[in-house]
């Protein structure tokens, strides 16, 4: 369902994979680089989705000069104005609503509405790091690993992906100079997290309710860190739901409710 | 050994109440209706006097087998008129009722009451289903996501959506928040391996009610201990109510006819009706998780019948007798389960109110001061020893 293509950007090439109809979305991946699901399909059928494959990551090269979350924000944002050319709507998961939180912060006038989902990067130094031990990590991501794609990707790929985090924003859990911005995002902004997410911590999504002036904070229940897959229906209806309605989301519309509905 | 006092508050008022779901409400007289509230009321005040460190009451609707479909009513009425008993609400019935609006009803009985809200998330009894049209086989999923939404609603610092399989709210931030922080203390049903692994999940205090034998309520604390100490806490003494019918008098033959005919009277009379639906529930649909459960059940119900009134008192199951009969029996309970709580139900069926409260004056004048030092946690399997 979805295509690869090729986006030439000031600094370098990158891929990105496109599908789905409507309006446009663009989708910052998390750890795992690309990895289209359920969720992701689900949503396709409202909206036309541009998911960006980062430099370095799923076997890619990196792009000189690009080695941060800031400049990392920016080629995404030169992303925007080849491929889409106007503002666009943002979804971010984990490491991706890091980065999109950067882009709202760095170029508001690139960003329509912002969706984070269990957004890393606001982890209070206070806290424990995650779990490094694998049977424990799969636990927190993932509330049914029944319900994720076939793995695609070699070890290789995805421990390459895993250190491209760093190449990224080192070791840093919690971003000061970002949380130290957050009250500068313009656009409204979604905050989703999983009532069984074991690696993003409820005082980090409670940090950014507090600090984005026009955000909401949903719950996505018996989802750990994965939403897309361990609740697909729920993930897709609700950020749909919210791209098309924007505040009007908060308001039940009955049965109307479940199907998208044009804004007037 | 702290002490509970839940109080139906029956409707007393029928002599044959059929076996018909619902019972029809023609035979409600509301101004006796307007002396039961005033009465059962003034008793629920008078328990504090006697010394109970709970007051309960509970949910129930459709039948005179009790007339509090909104607990939280009476509950708010007894936090006014109370200045230091507990207010025990065992409970809203959580998978048939909008979980918000519990969590903003309890908050507002903890800040009504100080602080004095013991909060009870209650699955119901089967034909509390049919009344208020809630799917059975739904209770086990509604009870746990209402809770993680309601706990959510009480301890959030900040509004927030819940996007769940039974519930959807865009935006919620309730008013009052808790005094208790991050919330109230909650207790739970655990007369079931089901309830009991979730009043564990939940941290919640267990609250076995109804129980049929010793052997069972043993096993049914030690999976609920066992649960708890694999998600992280160790409930102690305190956490573990057991639920006993009482009646004291100045000879166990008197306590025996009053106690007997109250049971009589709640079971055949006000219990007609609601047997009958809950039949239907659990013949008809997944209201229970297993085979097991749904036997415990009917093995309950049916110990009514087939056990006779003095085998219960020898079996434990009652406290029934002279105040001194109460204090071996209540001691008894004890080390057998090792609680450190009991919930004594003593308005049973049309029992005579001034029974009830001659009852709570023995209580108050004999029985508690001999039992209060009880509660150190003893382990079941080491008492065993």
């Amino acid at each position: 369902m979805f295509k690869e293509k090729t986006s030439k950007l000031t600094k370098g090439s990158i891929a990105y994979f496109t599908g789905g109809s409507g309006r446009p979305l663009i989708h910052l991946h998390g750890a795992s680089g690309v990895r289209p699901n359920a969720g992701l399909e689900a949503l396709a059928e409202s909206v036309t989705l541009y998911m960006p494959v980062l430099p370095g990551f799923d076997g890619t090269s990196g792009i000189d000069g690009v080695a941060s979350m800031e400049t990392l924000a920016d080629l995404v944002a030169d992303f925007i104005d080849k491929e889409i050319g106007e503002a666009v709507d943002v979804l971010g998961l984990s490491f991706g609503g890091w980065l999109g939180a950067w882009l709202a912060v760095r170029h508001p006038s690139k960003v329509g509405q912002l969706c984070l989902e269990n957004p890393a990067g606001f982890r209070p130094d206070s806290m424990a790091a995650p779990s490094s031990d694998p049977e424990l990590r799969k636990q927190q991501m993932y509330a049914y690993p029944d319900r994720l794609p076939p793995e695609t990707k070699s070890e290789d790929v995805l421990a390459k992906n895993r250190a491209m985090l760093g190449h990224y924003h080192g070791k840093t859990s919690f971003d000061a100079d970002l949380a130290a911005q957050l009250s500068k995002i313009e656009c409204l902004t979604l905050i989703m997290h999983g009532t069984r997410d074991g690696r993003v911590p409820e005082e980090a999504v409670q940090l950014l309710k507090r600090d984005i002036p026009r955000s909401h904070l949903i719950y996505i229940y018996d989802a750990a860190h994965s939403l897309e897959t361990d609740q697909p229906a729920r993930f897709a209806h609700l950020v749909s739901d919210f791209m098309e309605r924007a505040e009007a989301f908060l308001v039940n519309q009955g049965p109307a409710g479940d199907r998208p509905q044009q804004v007037l | 050994m702290r002490f509970s006092y839940t109080h139906h508050m029956p409707y007393t008022g029928v002599s044959n109440a059929g076996q018909d779901w619902p019972v029809s409400n023609k035979q409600f007289d509301p101004q006796l209706g307007v002396k039961l509230f005033e009465r059962y009321i003034a008793d629920k005040i008078y328990a504090e006097q006697a010394g109970f460190d709970w007051i309960g009451s509970n949910e129930h609707h459709f039948s005179p087998y009790g007339m509090m479909p909104n607990p939280n009513l009476v509950g708010a009425v007894v936090a006014n008129r109370t200045t230091r008993a507990g207010i025990l609400q065992s409970g809203n019935i959580v998978p048939i009722s909008n979980p918000i609006r519990i969590a903003e009803e309890y908050a507002m009985l903890d800040v009504m009451s100080g602080g004095r809200l013991v909060a009870g998330f209650m699955r119901g009894i089967p034909h509390e289903y049919v009344a208020y049209n809630v799917a059975p086989d739904e209770s086990y999923g509604r009870m746990h996501e209402a809770i993680e939404l309601i706990k959510k609603a009480w301890s959030s610092p900040e509004p927030f959506g819940w996007e769940g399989e039974f519930y959807q709210f865009r935006a919620v931030s309730i008013w009052p928040r808790p005094v208790q922080q991050p919330y109230p203390r909650i207790l739970m049903s655990a007369s079931s391996d089901a309830s009991a692994m979730l009043a564990a999940e939940v941290g919640a205090s267990a609250g076995f009610l109804r129980i049929v034998d010793f052997e069972s309520t043993r096993h049914q604390i030690q999976v609920y201990r066992d649960r708890a100490k694999a998600w992280g806490w160790i409930p102690t003494a305190d956490d573990v109510m057991i639920g006993l019918n009482c009646c004291i008098a100045p000879t166990y033959e008197e306590a025996k006819e009053i106690l007997e005919s109250g049971q009589k009277y709640f079971f055949g009379v006000l219990g007609g009706g609601i047997r009958t639906a809950q039949k239907l529930v659990i013949q008809k649909t997944r209201y229970f998780k297993d085979a097991g459960a749904a036997d415990k059940f009917k093995k309950k119900t049916a110990i009514q019948r087939e056990v006779s009134f003095d085998e219960r008192v020898e079996r434990g199951l009652l406290v029934c007798g002279t105040p001194e009969m109460a204090i071996d029996q209540i001691r008894r309970v004890h080390r057998e389960l090792g609680n450190g709580r009991m919930n004594l139900s003593i308005k049973i069926g049309n029992i005579a109110d001034h029974h009830v409260t001659r009852t709570l004056d023995y209580l108050r004048d004999i029985v508690f001061p001999a039992v209060r030092s009880l509660g150190e946690y003893t382990d079941p399997a080491q008492a065993a020893e």
